[in-house]
């Protein structure tokens, strides 16, 4: 479904990817772990389309989307089936949970379902649904990543991207994250997942990356990832 | 003085208000939406004020019914000169494309003030309509008809405005634009189209501004400045915000003018703005142009 | 220094010396003044706005105070010219210490939008203040000589140029290009940012009070508020970015092209000139931001 190989990401002057190449299947739960600065977030923007690439390539459904001298825009990945929750949420904070639901379902064919997709965000989310006139930005961080994630299904995604979706949660609210990261990938759609909570990612994930300065230093299935002594002592804490 | 002339000194700077009020949501939208600080609002005023000027003295039009035109055509000018100029200043980010959006718009009000002198002409032009002469006194208080029709209409166009961005759902995309625009992108936001929507909107109100201003006013080609500085004292004043918390504070300059051109004579309304204006900045020079609070 | 080039600024050196002889003609002699007037006015902007990266929208407030004060002292005091000259710029350099201190909180573009409006309630102010026109006193007016003019614009302009020169090979210099480039990451290494702003500003308003010194020298006749008009601030600028922001040729460059280009269209097309200079000022902030001087370098070394 989606094909990245050899990315390079620049800000400027300062290489922020070096040499990346990995790939999603339809269907899967791909997990990326690595340091901080390690590229994973300017990976993801790249391929959502926030970040132009200098080197390599990225095909979306056998398609390029992204190359040196080709850029696609995020809108237009979105009517595509790309849909990015950013890292720290970025809400319109200022607006009411409806108002940020509704802006999700913004291109034409999800404006088309935006009543029916609602009701599904709200059944997935029912803290929403009670607080869907509440301005964003005057809600817990569950509450907000809640918001982030259901804005991100009014897009209806085929291809949900999650950049540290539990970061800075409580450990019950970053359960019910994972809870519905699962599921939503159970009614089908393919989740591509970048994760400082390696032990959980890796235990939901199809597959997995080891991202280390810009560059892949590892990969194999969750479980495999979980058991690599390495991985382990790196990005486990040590000792399970 | 009277209390009477107080009074009336102070309607006059209600309606003068009104129209720095209108100038100043015309920047402020555009501030707080692309972060650009377009000091050519001013000269944009200026060409809805001779678009509404030919088209009475050309074709005998009504100066209230040619707004009808100049709008239209000074939201084409704002499609144009976003795809001209501005475009081109979108993919600069934070401090350097607020100063680099301030040097070509200041280009641009150059070329605009003297293309419009060599067209024409620097002298000033003024609308007068065969009503223009005819007021409403209220207990010794005069009201132009002009003005209370130009107030009628402002008030209109700027709640028209305020539904327009709250509830539309283009209006909460400009809105949400403003707010944090990558994340809009990844919405499913075009920020490009949706920045040369708000740059032809707020060249639509500079339109409705300019042609009330010729009504009241007049027009000469390098008035644009005036206009300019008055709706920046009051973007300043007021912040970004809201669209009434500005139409508020361009009331208030007017008032504060109209009280001081009493107090200490007609020249001091020059400077009572400007000093409002730099004690403001100086005081609060970081939250400047913030959301209000 | 090539012998070639000793031979041809010791030949540019007579020309210029030697110029209201070889021109004969008032009118060319006043252009070369209008000319070399610029130099110094873009210049004396430069200082602050290029070397030190802090547009001011109001540099028509020091042009202004200076011409004002230079003519009180040597039309009505009797002060000699080159004397009046430079008290007429300390006054200038006074008033922007008084302002800059608060101003200099601003920053970018703030500080920009502060200085216009500044700059307009100095305009302002002092027309409403001295709405007279001031004419010199007869016995000035009867020893006119605009060779005179134009000798002390070109003393004027070669100590501006010297004085920028010798400026950008001193330490301080580093510390204004680190307060332009990033104020914060100079004050992080050491550089304090509001001493060097002020510096800059001394030295701009200073040099730009001599220079409404001079445009007030050169005045038989002017209204006080025109030399506070904003065009003073708008032609620094214009003359400074197109010719090269921040450079000590770019604004004689930009002088030499603004002063062509007004007088080419001022018979077929009266502000044409200004339609041309808005659009190349626009491309070059957008495009090319090095100005002529850049292009033409890049120019010559295309070839």
């Amino acid at each position: 479904m989606l094909e990245v190989k050899n990315l390079g990401v620049a800000y400027g002057d300062v290489r922020a990817v070096w040499d990346i190449s990995f790939h999603v299947n339809v269907g899967e739960i791909v997990v990326l772990i690595g340091p901080n600065g390690a590229g994973k977030t300017s990976t993801l923007r790249s391929i959502a389309g926030l970040q132009p690439i200098v080197a390599g390539q990225v095909d979306y459904l056998n398609k390029p989307i992204h190359q040196p001298k080709l850029f696609t825009h995020a809108h237009e990945l979105v009517s595509q089936g790309i849909v990015l929750v950013h890292e720290g949420r970025r809400l319109f904070g200022s607006m009411s949970v409806s108002e940020n639901l509704e802006l999700g379902a913004f291109s034409p064919q999800a404006r088309k379902v935006k009543n029916r997709t609602l009701t599904q965000v709200f059944e997935m989310f029912p803290r929403l649904a009670e607080r869907k006139d509440q301005r964003a930005n005057t809600m817990s961080g569950g509450e907000q990543q809640m918001l982030a994630i259901g804005r991100a299904m009014m897009g209806l995604p085929k291809l949900l991207i999650l950049d540290e979706p539990s970061l800075g949660l409580a450990p019950l609210v970053v359960k019910l994250i994972f809870d519905v990261i699962r599921e939503l990938n159970q009614q089908g759609m393919t989740i591509l997942l970048v994760e400082q909570n390696a032990k959980r990612a890796l235990a939901l994930a199809s597959r997995a990356y080891v991202i280390e300065q810009g560059r892949i230093a590892g990969t194999g299935t969750g479980a495999a990832l979980l058991n690599d002594p390495n991985v382990q002592h790196s990005y486990l804490g040590g000792v399970l | 003085m009277n209390f009477e002339t107080l009074l009336q000194t102070l309607v006059f700077g209600f309606f003068v208000g009104s129209l720095y009020g209108v100038a100043a949501i015309g920047l402020s939208l555009v501030f707080g939406v692309m972060k650009i600080l377009n000091v050519a609002h001013g000269e944009l005023m200026m060409l809805a004020g001779y678009v509404s000027y030919f088209v009475f003295s050309l074709f005998g039009i009504d100066p209230f019914v040619s707004i009808l035109i100049s709008i239209p055509v000074l939201f084409c000018v704002g499609l144009l000169l976003d795809r001209l100029v501005y475009r081109r200043i979108h993919l600069l980010t934070g401090e350097a494309k607020i100063k680099n959006s301030l040097l070509v718009s200041f280009g641009l009000s150059l070329i605009l003030q003297a293309l419009a002198i060599q067209f024409f002409t620097a002298d000033e032009r003024a609308i007068q309509a065969s009503y223009s002469g005819y007021s409403l006194t209220l207990g010794g208080i005069i009201l132009p008809y002009t003005r209370l029709i130009s107030l009628f209409i402002i008030f209109g166009v700027i709640s028209l405005l305020h539904w327009f961005l709250q509830r539309t759902i283009t209006g909460k995309a400009i809105r949400a634009a403003a707010e944090d625009a990558e994340a809009a992108n990844l919405a499913g936001i075009n920020i490009q189209r949706f920045y040369m929507l708000t740059l032809a909107l707020s060249a639509a109100l500079s339109g409705l501004a300019g042609s009330l201003v010729i009504i009241g006013y007049g027009i000469t080609p390098t008035v644009g400045v005036v206009w300019l500085l008055r709706g920046l004292i009051v973007v300043v004043l007021a912040g970004t915000g809201s669209i009434f918390g500005t139409f508020s504070a361009g009331i208030l300059l007017g008032l504060v003018e109209a009280i001081s051109s009493t107090l200490f004579g007609a020249a001091s309304r020059e400077i009572v703005g400007l000093v409002m204006f730099l004690v403001v900045l100086v005081l609060r020079p970081q939250g400047l142009f913030g959301k209000k609070g | 220094m090539n012998k070639y080039r000793m031979i041809l600024v010791v030949l540019l050196a007579a020309v210029l010396a030697l110029l209201p002889m070889l021109l004969r003609r008032d009118d060319l002699i006043n252009l070369a003044f209008m000319v070399l007037l610029y130099i110094c006015l873009g210049q004396s902007w430069n200082m602050l706005s290029g070397f030190a990266g802090q547009t001011n929208l109001g540099h028509s407030a020091f042009f202004g105070i200076g011409a004002l004060v230079t003519r009180w002292l040597w039309a009505t005091l009797e002060l000699p010219v080159m004397l009046a000259m430079i008290l007429g710029g300390l006054a200038a350099a006074a008033f922007a210490m008084v302002i800059g201190v608060p101003t200099f909180r601003l920053r970018g573009a703030y500080f920009a939008i502060g200085m216009l409006a500044l700059g307009e309630m100095m305009h302002a102010v002092i027309a409403q203040v001295l709405p007279f026109n001031d004419t010199l006193p007869v016995q000035l007016i009867a020893g006119y000589s605009l060779a005179m003019r134009y000798y002390v614009a070109l003393i004027l302009t070669i100590i501006i140029l010297g004085f920028s020169t010798w400026l950008l090979r001193k330490p301080i210099s580093l510390g204004l290009f680190a307060v332009r480039e990033d104020e914060d990451a100079a004050r992080a290494s050491g550089v304090n940012p509001l001493y060097h702003k002020l510096f800059a500003l001394a030295l701009s308003s200073f040099f730009g009070g001599v220079t409404g010194g001079l445009y007030a020298y050169h005045q038989v006749s002017y209204y006080p508020q025109s030399v506070f008009g904003g065009n003073w601030t708008l032609d620094a600028l214009l003359i400074t970015y197109i010719g090269g922001l921040g450079t000590v040729i770019g604004p004689v460059v930009g002088s030499l092209f603004f002063v062509a280009l007004r007088e080419l269209f001022s018979s077929i097309f009266a502000s044409f000139n200004l339609v041309v200079f808005g659009a190349l000022f626009i491309v070059i902030v957008l495009a090319f931001p090095g100005g002529l001087v850049e292009l033409l370098r890049k120019f010559q070394r295309g070839r």
